[in-house]
């Protein structure tokens, strides 16, 4: 049941997302309507291991999207605005999560506009989840979480877990069998309001100045035991 | 799992009651059954591999993996292959459609644009003048163009496509670059 409402809100989202996105051959569509030939696919979410059908008592994290619920208390007006953050997530994902990290570190500590645009040039195939759960993301900080611009947003947190796999067997030469596995992921965001940071990672590394300042300060604080 | 496994692992099994269990009293029903002289099990030459065959290595790790081996799966080697990826700097917008694409590589979503109309005339073409050797030229008007002289229609076939011109498809595009032609259209007529 939760399964559905999910794909539906998924679907929702994504549809007036698709709608905006430039076709190229839109006014060639409108004039010249073409025979598409719609192929049904019978093997959809719907239909496989992940429908709801099957799936009464795997709900999938939840956690993650609890922390857009919490009511901050009041700020004091001398206090700086705390930035806007929205979490979001996109729970089994068809990819395997190994394969996932590598888009999910690659995307940590960006800015959202970034991100996007480096993400079409990713040729792998959970690149198109995050960039859809990052426009996703992006459409619901404006609407529900008062970020005032869509550019403004970096990408706090991004992360990958594990989601279902379903195991299979398939057939080696000389009698044998193997293992496979269907691996799923699930793919959490966090995205903040402002300018992303220089380096996302601590300790930032340093320049030669600093270093040197650094060095000079060890130096200057040896202490020659029993001494005057 | 497999077949071989299971079958290797209960010819274990009777194997060791065989060689420790025979001091144990027989069955309780014993009933009257002939003793034949069966092959002695304890052969002097005793070998696993006969025993389990070509699974006695199983395709187990023999040692930990330490964390630089780890490491260096999962990052590879940054002069070599470094498995991470890699910020692509030679992204740039196009200054006709604004979307991004590569630097030295035609727009995508300009040339399928182009690529589709063209799609659209071949498709419109071969449906009106099939698949015979074209010997003569061929013209494509659009909605609402005519030909400039009856001359020009003399020696050339026309296919009318049932749209509008697209902004984009200005009518010096066709033009042969090979081939001087008297009647070539100046930039004040492209529209």
């Amino acid at each position: 049941m939760y399964k559905v409402i999910r794909q539906m809100t998924q679907l929702k989202l994504q549809a007036p997302l698709l709608t905006s996105a430039p076709a190229a051959s839109a006014a060639n569509l409108l004039a010249f309507p073409q025979q598409t030939t719609t192929t049904q696919n019978v093997h959809t979410a719907a239909t496989g291991g992940l429908c709801a059908k099957w799936n009464k008592n795997n709900h999938g994290p939840r956690k993650w999207l609890e922390y857009n619920k919490t009511v901050h208390p009041p700020q004091e007006t001398n206090e700086e605005p705390r930035k806007a953050y929205l979490c979001h997530m996109r729970s089994n994902i068809k990819y395997s999560p190994d394969k996932m990290w590598y888009i999910a570190a690659f995307v940590r500590g960006m800015s959202v506009d970034e991100a996007l645009k480096q993400l079409n040039f990713v040729l792998k195939k959970g690149a198109t989840d995050v960039k859809e759960t990052i426009l996703e993301a992006q459409q619901m900080a404006v609407e529900r979480h008062n970020v005032e611009y869509k550019s403004n947003l970096w990408i706090a947190e991004s992360f990958v877990g594990k989601g279902r796999v379903f195991k299979g067997m398939r057939r080696h030469a000389r009698g044998r069998f193997g293992r496979v596995e269907y691996k799923h992921c699930h793919y959490f965001l966090r995205l903040e309001e402002g300018e992303p940071p220089q380096h996302y990672y601590m300790p930032e590394p340093q320049t030669p100045q600093q270093q040197y300042e650094h060095w000079v300060e060890q130096m200057r604080s040896r202490k020659v035991i029993n001494s005057l | 799992m497999s077949r071989n496994l299971f079958l290797s692992i209960t010819n274990i099994v009777k194997y060791l009651e065989r060689m420790f269990l025979t001091n144990a009293a027989p069955p309780a029903p014993a009933l009257a059954y002939i003793v034949q002289p069966h092959s002695d099990p304890h052969n002097s030459s005793f070998s696993l591999r006969e025993l389990i065959g070509d699974g006695i290595l199983w395709a187990v790790p023999k040692h930990r993996r330490s964390v630089e081996k780890r490491l260096n799966r999962k990052f590879g080697h940054p002069d070599y292959v470094w498995k991470p990826l890699k910020e692509k700097r030679n992204l740039r917008s196009c200054l006709q459609c604004g979307n991004d694409h590569e630097m030295g590589v035609l727009c995508p979503h300009c040339y399928a644009k182009v690529r589709d109309e063209t799609q659209l005339m071949q498709d419109k073409i071969q449906a009106q003048l099939g698949l015979e050797p074209i010997e003569q030229e061929v013209i494509v008007l659009y909605e609402g163009e005519t030909t400039a002289t009856t001359e020009e229609q003399q020696g050339k076939r026309i296919v009318e496509m049932k749209k509008p011109r697209p902004m984009w498809f200005t009518k010096n595009l066709l033009q042969k670059s090979t081939q001087q032609s008297s009647n070539e259209i100046k930039p004040t007529n492209l529209g």
